[in-house]
């Protein structure tokens, strides 16, 4: 018995290491890469793409400008569909194909603003600076 | 005239204490009954002839079909610790095959070109595998090995699907007529997130059978709910696990809610109750096999393994919708990103 649970509680602890780093590693070469587009009349506009997931899950910002977030979903029925921003206590569900613009002031665009779904499976992070 | 005190096996919520009770005050020799769902113990009072073994083995004989048994003494608690032994590394294969299902990329199955019922099945099946599996599938594993556990039949599982699709197909068609959805705020969605995880976690602790005074904490729908204005005890007995199916329409589900918005689009009853109802039977096959695999493999021998095992998958779904719930509501932040 002894050995079977020695046995037992290795094999748990290497599975529940290996599902930690799986769901902890960021999906191939997704950096902070993205910056951020500005129109002419000085706003900005952040364009992700919402389908299993949010895609670019960093984006660099400027910080004090009002920003558009325009969200795109292409057939997208699974949780990123149901966006949340918990700093703007933002909640949508935003259709499961077209694209949805999502405004941010200029007060609210500083720091770190964090976006999830709303099981909070998915996230996404906008780095104002 | 006397008074008897039994112990109950198999009851598991208010409306099994008042079936039993109108059961046996039904009898002509019978004068009182009294059922404590803490205790699990029933107190008849009335003209009985026998020995206490042989009313026990009478009434039991009345409650039986209902999967319940009486008898004279409690019975005796086992952790079986050893079981562990086999739960525990089977639980982390399962969940790290949850993990690796979530990072396969199933979404990019569904194409954006319009939803036709097919589309709509092959999203229930998806949900079925993916993010709802641990909020649905999650509830349906705790509720029904809990209830294979105290002995429930499979009556109990198929009036849960029964409702569970019954009621897709009338919400999904009263969301396509009204055209308005009938989803949660969001304070209300987090809420709903922590308690279902809370009671995901009574229940799978349950399953683990090492603490028997969680006992006293089992969820139970109150008493009233169950005991209908008309309806007899034994229709309301029926009616739960029927409720709770219907209720799993609300649930915190990305899948169940964007296809709720998809039906409101619709803009008819037929199209919308359609949707909802083949998209639930997409889901059908894998909660199903849950449910109704957990009551078959009850009868096993290795039954204790499997209890263990179900106990340590759900305590660990709720501690990941609780944990997910705070962080939308923004209290702690994002661990995961599957």
């Amino acid at each position: 018995m002894q050995k079977s649970i020695l046995v037992s509680a290795g094999l748990s602890v290497l599975l529940i290491m290996g599902a930690v780093w799986f769901v902890s590693i960021e999906r191939g070469g997704s950096g902070p890469a993205q910056v951020a587009s500005t129109t002419p009349d000085g706003t900005q506009v952040i364009d992700i793409t919402a389908k299993g997931g949010y895609s670019p899950r960093v984006i660099i910002a400027k910080a004090g400008v009002p920003t558009i977030l325009r969200v795109s979903t292409r057939g997208t029925f699974d949780c990123s569909s149901s966006i949340v921003i918990p700093k703007l206590g933002f909640q949508k569900f935003m259709p499961p194909t077209g694209t949805t613009d999502i405004p941010i002031s200029a007060k609210d665009a500083q720091g770190t603003l964090q976006g999830l779904c709303a099981m909070g499976m998915y996230n996404f992070q906008i780095r104002f600076e | 005239m006397t008074t008897h005190t039994f112990h109950v096996r198999g009851m598991h919520c208010k409306a099994c204490t008042v079936l039993i009770c109108d059961t046996f005050t039904e009898l002509p020799h019978v004068e009182g009954a009294e059922v404590s769902l803490a205790t699990h113990e029933v107190r008849v009072t009335g003209d009985f002839e026998g020995s206490p073994s042989e009313i026990a083995a009478q009434l039991s004989k009345l409650i039986e079909g209902h999967g319940y048994s009486l008898s004279l003494e409690r019975e005796a608690h086992e952790a079986n610790w050893g079981d562990f032994a086999y739960a525990v590394p089977i639980a982390a294969a399962l969940i790290f095959g949850f993990v690796l299902l979530q990072k396969a990329g199933l979404t990019s199955l569904i194409g954006s070109g319009t939803v036709t019922y097919g589309t709509a099945f092959l999203i229930g099946v998806i949900a079925s595998v993916s993010s709802c599996l641990a909020i649905v599938g999650g509830l349906v594993l705790s509720l029904s090995a809990n209830s294979a556990k105290e002995g429930g039949t499979w009556r109990t599982q198929a009036l849960f699907h029964a409702g569970r699709l019954g009621g897709f197909f009338l919400l999904g068609g009263v969301v396509g007529m009204v055209g308005n959805s009938l989803h949660l705020g969001l304070t209300a969605n987090i809420a709903l997130g922590i308690l279902v995880g809370l009671v995901m976690l009574v229940l799978g602790v349950n399953l683990l059978d090492v603490f028997p005074a969680m006992r006293r904490f089992q969820v139970s729908l109150p008493a009233f709910f169950s005991r209908g204005v008309n309806a007899g005890a034994k229709k309301d007995h029926y009616l739960a696990p029927a409720l709770v199916g219907i209720g799993t329409f609300f649930l915190p589900c990305g899948f169940t809610q964007s296809m709720q918005l998809y039906a409101l689009s619709t803009g008819s009853f037929t199209q919308g109750a359609l949707t909802m109802l083949v998209f639930a039977l997409g889901t059908l096959p894998v909660l199903a096999l849950l449910s109704f695999g957990s009551l078959n493999i009850a009868q096993r021998s290795w039954n204790g393994i499997f209890f263990k095992t179900a106990g340590l998958i759900v305590v660990a779904l709720a501690v990941l919708n609780i944990g997910n719930s705070l962080v939308t509501a923004g209290v702690i932040a994002p661990f995961i990103n599957f």
